[in-house]
């Protein structure tokens, strides 16, 4: 298994360092392309040898084992520092969002199936499934004008007030106070499917024989819906939080877009846009080896949670 | 001893009158009357605001000149001293003369002289500021501490726009010993005499602070903080009090009156334009490109794809706000009549399906569209849906393509596409714009130059004005410039959409579109004047 996932990070580095380079233009065309300036001949020959940089794959592969990821062309600084400025946004939006869809989700996709025929399980069923369909950008757009511009009870963008002077517990509720726009517009994306695959796993299991056996012996309901049904019910949606998360650094491009919130989607849309390709390269293959990583930890997850996969690959 | 004692009291009373009366005299002026200011827009990073490290485009430029100074500048009515009290031309010499500011610091504390002027200069040539072109400069020299001048290699009309009041003035005990400018980043990089000290630039959050610099030589700035802040949603941004100035789309402005903003409206310097590869055919022959004027409506585009948010263009490149606007102009209203007459005149005919052929070949053109930034904002465009309906109304087949703006450019750069619509500011600002966006040579990296070279007398023209440092003279030499390249047709420019900014009057400050736009014509209304001057 550590040999396969060796050989596919490596090809994931040799993706991410050629697929940016297909794009058409360079930093050069698109910084000065439109731009108020116009550049003489030899002003634009200087300027395309400053910022075009061709490694071959040999030294791009020596560098990034020196954990160098090179210079953004646009801002003259180190890729990882850019990286690492996005990514706990990323995290902070992406994981709580991932993280309470995830819990949301489970508990009352459980609850749901457990009350199956019931109307409460027709009506969550029915509006879970409406919810599914309706886009990122539709709710988003909707919460904004709500609660931003007409209530005005939510900041409309950003990530916390720029340079508020205020102390560290009120930066973190002025941060607190930004997320909860972005973030209830995530969770209205991820909630609904959650629901949806616990429910349907959960309605497997519920018939499942040592389910009528756990209720035999007399065990508390709770007890029977989470200890014995909802942990078996947990495979699919750990598998579903698993690549969703690897999908973190474009997942959340949009509510980005519309909140103005930082984060690596941002980055990478913007560096795309400049044609800055340290930068793209850098995000592409961060998120690649990301996702490479979250499988391979899926793996391992799978074990702890059922142990059947453990004894299955002994045979 | 009652005397005694009542003239003391009187003393007293006199003396303790006396210093109420001149604690109660106002000071000098201070103007740090709000403690800050925030600016919003949609992208929010525009580079680091030093010469060698903004992005070139104006909003980078515009966050660069809170900190470093110009020689002049210009506010809503025209050129205003800057670091330079006063200025002239010296033909004899064929030099600019100013006279410089007395008693301007750096903001490190150090004074600043005519040496900084000269250093710039001589630097600027050495390391290319690509806003400031020096080419035409021969050197500068400093016969005292509060005078520069600034010898020409030729006549050079547009000095003024392009070098005085664009050119940031570098510090030279700082810069002197910096070898490769754009590497250059330690906090020094930053240090000018502008009204501003930049503290900070969030690269992720797109948001920039800066703090008032209180030895500021024209007095201290109105605002002690100056923020920038990136909003997706100006209309929200600005209603919510997360900023006092936006630029708006010019549909949100009567919402944003009704909530007390101050709308305001630039004069019309920017245009989209037709970009026509004429350098094949059918587009080489001057009349099929004339059938193509005739043939787009220009107000059907702004009310279909602007919602008449927009005024049409002059086909002679200049805005009619530009003083050097020709009125005289040759103009092609709407007529697809005439365009099919002299598409019919070229020798094409109608084949079975209704469109024009000629050879065997049906008429049939690419064109390219995309999204384009307007004053550091994404404009949204449905201009080539409209124009395709209009080409194919005079029985032109077209191919539509949208593709993004990079990849557009890309190709009208590589002269790789038959029609593109494209767009440029600049037209309020100095006439050197034409030579910019018309003449083949000088304009390697832009993709909104025509690049047309058809036309001597033209070429000859767009060089010898700005040559000619008799205003009359050039602005006649203008005029002819414009009726040409109307009658030659290379790009067709198509109109000037609206652009708007709003601010919040509460904050006591006045914003506003700068005469001939900022620096060499930047349309954003964040001129730092409107910090200084009341």
């Amino acid at each position: 298994m550590v040999v396969t996932f060796c050989l596919a990070a490596l090809a994931m580095i040799y993706l991410s360092y050629a697929l940016p380079r297909l794009l058409p233009g360079d930093f050069v065309t698109a910084m000065y392309g439109s731009s108020q300036v116009t550049l003489s001949a030899e002003e634009e020959a200087e300027l395309r040898a400053y910022y075009t940089q061709e490694p071959g794959f040999g030294s791009y592969l020596l560098k990034l084992g020196n954990l160098d990821w090179g210079y953004s062309y646009a801002f003259l600084r180190p890729v990882a520092e850019l990286f690492f400025e996005a990514l706990p946004w990323s995290l902070l939006l992406l994981g709580s969002a991932h993280i309470l869809s995830m819990l949301i989700g489970f508990v009352t996709g459980v609850e749901a199936a457990w009350r199956r025929g019931r109307l409460v399980e027709k009506g969550m069923v029915g509006g879970m499934t409406v919810l599914e369909g309706i886009p990122e950008i539709s709710t988003g757009v909707l919460l904004l004008l709500i609660f931003a511009l007409h209530f005005s009870w939510f900041p409309a963008a950003g990530a916390e007030t720029a340079y508020a002077q205020v102390s560290f517990m009120g930066r973190l509720a002025n941060i607190g106070h930004h997320l909860v726009l972005p973030l209830a517009t995530l969770i209205l994306a991820y909630f609904p499917g959650n629901f949806l695959l616990t429910r349907n796993s959960m309605m497997m299991v519920i018939k499942a024989h040592y389910m009528t056996t756990a209720t035999a012996k007399g065990l508390p309901p709770r007890r029977i819906r989470y200890a014995h049904g909802a942990r078996n019910a947990l495979l699919p949606l750990v598998t579903r939080f698993g690549l969703r998360f690897a999908f973190m650094i474009t997942g959340a491009l949009v509510v980005e877009r519309i909140y103005a919130y930082p984060g690596l989607g941002t980055l990478l849309f913007n560096a795309i846009q400049a044609r800055d390709l340290p930068v793209i390269q850098g995000v592409v293959l961060m998120s690649s080896l990301m996702v490479l990583a979250i499988i391979l930890s899926l793996e391992l997850v799978y074990r702890f949670i059922d142990p059947r996969i453990e004894d299955a690959s002994s045979f | 001893m009652d005397k005694a004692r009542l003239c003391f009291k009187r003393t007293w009373v006199t003396a303790l009158v006396f210093v109420l009366c001149f604690l109660a005299m106002p000071g000098p002026p201070s103007r740090a009357q709000v403690h800050e200011i925030r600016i919003a827009d949609s992208k929010g990073d525009w580079g680091y605001p030093n010469p060698y490290r903004h992005y070139p485009r104006g909003p980078g430029y515009v966050r660069m000149s809170w900190v470093f100074e110009t020689l002049v500048w210009k506010n809503d009515r025209g050129y205003i001293p800057a670091l330079a009290k006063s200025w002239a031309y010296d033909p004899d010499r064929r030099a600019f003369v100013f006279d410089l500011q007395e008693g301007v610091r750096w903001q490190d504390g150090q004074p600043f002289t005519a040496d900084d002027v000269v250093f710039t200069v001589n630097y600027f040539k050495k390391h290319p500021y690509k806003w400031v072109p020096t080419d035409a400069v021969a050197a500068a020299e400093a016969p005292d501490p509060t005078k520069v001048i600034i010898r020409l290699s030729r006549p050079y009309a547009p000095f003024l726009a392009y070098v005085g009041g664009t050119m940031p003035i570098i510090p030279s005990h700082i810069w002197e010993s910096v070898a490769d400018p754009r590497k250059f980043d330690v906090p020094e990089a930053f240090v000018g005499c502008g009204p501003y000290r930049f503290v900070d630039f969030d690269k992720a959050k797109g948001t920039y602070l800066y703090e008032a610099f209180e030895g500021y030589y024209q007095g201290p700035p109105k605002a002690k903080r100056l923020i920038y802040v990136k909003a997706g949603k100006p209309l929200i941004a600005l209603s919510t009090g997360a900023a006092d100035l936006a630029n708006i789309q010019p549909e949100m402005a009567g919402v944003l009156e009704k909530k007390g903003m101050v709308t305001l409206k630039n004069a019309r310097g920017w245009n989209k334009k037709l970009m026509i590869n004429h350098r094949i055919e059918p587009f080489t022959h001057k009349a099929f490109r004339k059938a193509l004027a005739y043939a787009i409506n220009q107000q059907e585009i702004i009310d279909k794809a602007h919602q008449g948010f927009a005024a049409p263009a002059s086909f002679g490149l200049l805005s009619p706000d530009h003083e050097y606007y020709n009125p005289n102009t040759p103009n092609y209203p709407y007529d697809p009549a005439k365009a099919r007459q002299i598409l019919e005149s070229l020798g094409y005919t109608k084949d079975p399906s209704g469109f024009y052929a000629k050879g065997g070949m049906p008429l049939q053109v690419e064109l390219l569209a995309s999204n384009i930034t307007v004053a550091g904002e994404a404009m949204p465009d449905r201009d080539g849906e409209v124009i395709k309906r209009q080409l194919e109304a005079v029985d032109i087949q077209v191919d539509l393509v949208n593709l993004e703006q990079t990849t557009t450019d890309v190709r009208i750069r590589n002269w790789n596409f038959q029609l593109a619509v494209s767009g440029h500011g600049g037209l309020l600002g100095d006439a050197m714009v034409m030579e910019r966006m018309i003449e083949p040579g000088s304009t390697s990296g832009s993709v909104n130059s025509a690049r047309y070279d058809a036309n001597e007398e033209l070429l000859e023209l767009l060089k010898a004005q700005i040559q000619e440092m008799d205003p009359e003279k050039r602005k006649s030499m203008v005029y002819r410039c414009q009726e040409i390249y109307a009658d030659e047709l290379p790009a067709i420019s198509l109109y000037y959409p609206d652009s708007m900014a709003a601010y919040n009057p509460g904050k006591g400050i006045r914003w506003y579109y700068t005469k001939g736009d900022i620096a060499l014509g930047i349309p954003i209304a964040q001129n730092k004047m409107s910090l200084i001057q009341d």
